[in-house]
């Protein structure tokens, strides 16, 4: 789409004319799908802050199978705070698939992220083949996103990825990704991934990318989980270069390779059917600042089915230059007849604040209701004081309309129907 | 002595009302069904899920009716529907819903297992809402579907697994810290992941200016949903920021702190220096290295200007390099390089 090239002298004609584009062009999609696969959300939110304007955001989902081989979907917001109005796509794409899975085909604007290759929103393709003794091979390219419409310079990215499983439990893989801005290499890494499952008890994935401009690794995470019943111990550990991580065409990456390191453990146990406590602790190295981090939560569910739950986490980070405390409680309580009110509250009250506030506070109370036509109505009211302000409070209220059922967004609760 | 007693008491009430609400013990009227006393009588499953052996994938869920209870329990105790009680209602939408979501043939199975519905069904007994069904490790007792899972090809099973929404248990488990966890599970199996989960929710999180649309800033009463960015972080931002160096990074770019904190109007022309007195002659190089992220985000871009104009070649601020560092670009011509050692002193 011509729109999201670059920037115009009318953005907010652009944006109106981009966003009916995108939308329309989503409609059309799904209107010549079945009805009962056709599934369309839109969300008009609604916030008013003390002493400024308000501010309006509509965001339209929608996601269909045309055929069992065809997708699309669709992410689209628009906002105003006046005098201006804003807006992006998020996500449009068309996605084609082979019945049974040798070829994928992924093309319009998604995020791409695969391998050890990080997260990047871009307008572009990806394809994957698939072998059914288990090698895997990919191939991505295209534009980075430039948020809101922005003018483009001459960036793309381009990348791939092979993998291979191993004895049924094993997964080995590796990547390469190049990025350029404005014609210059800001970033070319390899990367390796692993992913294992030796036994059912056992998860274990890693992965590495290794800085080929600048040489040296710029970011490892490992993770071991292990279950049994109740419990589940994690342990993780990170490096990251953050000299490394920007790209190299900025000033700021040649400063040397001062990377931080953490180490760490999580366990959960589910002490009762309905309550789950999770703590987790990690030793931190920040270019020689030693230091470390810790929390602990507890989540109480108040039906088995996870629809209301309470919650309270205590958080401590401890680190040269980051030493604060937080403590952060949830409620969320069906009222019958499809209401819902909910509540969650967080202090945080740091070390040295400088003249920022003794503690930050922060709460939000809501209200919601919810159709069993998909229609949704919310509102809330939101205050917290901040290092900026001495207080500001908002009122927030949403309006959605779920078509073909409701939108997932995240699993209620551990007991709320798995497999 | 009394006030021991007393005190056990209160105690010994505390702990009831505790075991009915951790889940322990389940308020009436409904609780799980009495599957273990059923079985103990030796009354074959068929006997009130009649013709469940020989269901198709498609139908009803057969469940016994009013009817088939009274042809053993002649004389109940009560003259309310058995199912108010005995039973959850949760139970049966969960055995619905995995009637409509899972393409599965008892019929089938049936004599694979030679009548032997516990094969699969092992957990019945418990009587446990989350064991209603069997887990898919079940499935793959004898299932192995090896070719399948290579292939990503979940149809044979999942009428449609986006449209499922249930979360694994067994497999790719989301749990403890998922959030923190996630990339490094998705690392390996990306189209794994997209197996359940849309576009949109990479997106929502990861896009650039997704800002507005963040899940849990539509979810307003969804507290239980998890997020690095959720609650006061505007206010905690800088700390968390401090404590993990270039971990913003992994998702945003580096003008993403100033494009914010100028339309925020916290930094500009008119903000007042975050640094302290001495800052340049002092700390800031230190402070550089061990985070050059947080410079990029407001001297990124143009303002590298700044910190070319001492430590260009020959110039008053010295060699910027840090101990080790190496790199492919040629000075002369590459950018940044070029930056300082392209100009005299």
């Amino acid at each position: 789409m011509s729109c999201k090239t670059t920037a115009s002298r009318h953005p907010r004609r652009r944006l109106v004319a981009c966003a009916a584009t995108t939308v329309a062009g989503a409609m059309g999609l799904a209107s010549g799908a079945g009805a009962d696969a056709l599934r369309l959300r839109a969300d008009a939110l609604a916030e008013t802050q003390g002493t400024s304007s308000p501010t309006g955001l509509v965001v339209l989902q929608g996601q269909d199978a045309i055929r069992p081989w065809i997708s699309a979907e669709a992410l689209v917001w628009a906002g105003a705070r006046s005098p201006h109005l804003t807006g992006d796509v998020l996500v449009l794409t068309v996605r084609l698939r082979e019945p049974h899975g040798y070829v994928e085909a992924l093309a319009g604007r998604f995020v791409i992220a695969t391998g050890a290759v990080h997260p990047v929103q871009i307008d572009g393709g990806h394809v994957i083949g698939r072998a059914p003794w288990g090698s895997t091979v990919e191939a991505f390219g295209g534009l980075p996103v430039v948020p809101r419409f922005g003018a483009r310079s001459y960036d793309w990215i381009a990348g791939g990825r092979v993998a291979q499983r191993v004895a049924d439990t094993v997964t080995l893989g590796v990547s390469y990704v190049q990025r350029r801005e404005d014609g210059e290499i800001s970033s070319e890494e390899l990367g390796a991934d692993l992913a294992a499952a030796p036994a059912r008890w056992l998860d274990v994935a890693a992965f590495g990318a290794y800085d080929l401009e600048n040489p040296g690794i710029a970011e490892a995470r490992a993770s071991a989980a292990v279950r049994c019943n109740d419990w589940r111990f994690e342990l993780f550990g990170s490096q990251l270069s953050p000299g490394r991580l920007l790209p190299a065409t900025s000033l700021f990456s040649v400063l040397g390779d001062m990377p931080s390191q953490t180490m760490g453990a999580t366990v959960r146990w589910r002490a009762a059917p309905r309550l789950d406590l999770l703590a987790s602790g990690a030793g931190q190295d920040v270019a020689g600042g030693l230091g470390g981090n810790g929390w602990v939560r507890t989540t109480l569910r108040l039906d088995d089915r996870g629809n209301g739950s309470l919650g309270l986490e205590l958080r401590r980070v401890d680190l040269p230059g980051a030493r604060w405390t937080g403590v952060r409680a949830i409620g969320a309580v069906p009222l019958g007849k499809g209401f819902w009110y909910s509540s969650e509250i967080e202090i945080v009250a740091a070390d040295h604040p400088d003249g920022r506030g003794v503690a930050w506070p922060w709460g939000l109370s809501a209200l919601s209701w919810r159709s069993r036509d998909g229609w949704q109505v919310a509102g809330a009211l939101e205050a917290s004081a901040t290092p900026l302000l001495r207080y500001e409070a908002y009122a927030l209220v949403r309006l959605s309309y779920a078509l073909g059922g409701p939108e997932t967004t995240a699993p209620r609760g551990p007991s709320s129907g798995t497999r | 002595m009394r006030m021991r007693f007393t005190l056990g008491v209160v105690v010994s009430i505390a702990l009831a009302a505790c075991a009915s609400v951790l889940g322990i013990r389940h308020d009436l009227p409904s609780h799980p069904f009495e599957h273990r006393a059923h079985v103990l009588k030796a009354i074959n499953c068929v006997e009130c899920h009649a013709d469940v052996d020989r269901a198709g994938d498609t139908g009803p869920v057969h469940f016994p009716s009013e009817a088939v209870c009274r042809q053993c329990h002649e004389k109940p105790h009560d003259d309310r529907p058995c199912i108010l009680c005995h039973g959850e209602p949760y139970v049966r939408q969960v055995a619905e819903l995995a009637r409509a979501q899972l393409r599965f043939d008892h019929l089938r199975h049936m004599g694979a297992v030679h009548g032997d519905c516990v094969r699969c069904h092992s957990d019945v007994a418990e009587a446990r809402p989350e064991t209603v069904l069997p887990k898919m490790a079940t499935c793959f007792g004898c299932h192995e579907h090896r070719d399948q899972w290579a292939m990503r090809d979940c149809n044979g099973c999942h009428v449609d697994l986006r449209d499922e929404g249930v979360p694994p248990d067994d497999h790719l488990v989301h749990d403890a810290d998922f959030v923190r966890e996630h990339g490094v599970r998705a690392a390996s199996a990306r189209d794994l992941c997209a197996s359940c989960h849309t576009e949109r929710q990479c997106a929502s999180c990861h896009g650039e200016g997704t800002v507005p649309a963040l899940p849990w800033k539509l979810a307003l009463g969804e507290v239980s949903l998890s997020g690095i960015h959720r609650a006061g972080f505007m206010a905690r931002h800088p700390e968390e920021a401090r404590a993990d160096p270039g971990v913003c990074t992994t998702c945003h770019t580096e003008s993403s702190c100033v494009d914010c904190h100028t339309r925020e109007n916290v930094a500009g022309a008119a903000a007042r220096s975050p640094h302290p007195p001495g800052w340049v002659n002092g700390e800031h190089g230190a402070q550089a290295r061990i985070d050059p992220v947080s410079c990029a985000g407001c001297h990124g871009g143009a303002g590298e200007t700044l910190c070319v104009g001492c430590h260009r070649v020959g110039g008053p601020g010295g060699n910027p390099h840090g101990p080790g560092f190496t790199s492919h670009k040629d000075v002369h011509h590459d950018v940044p390089c070029r930056l300082c050692h392209g100009v005299g002193p």
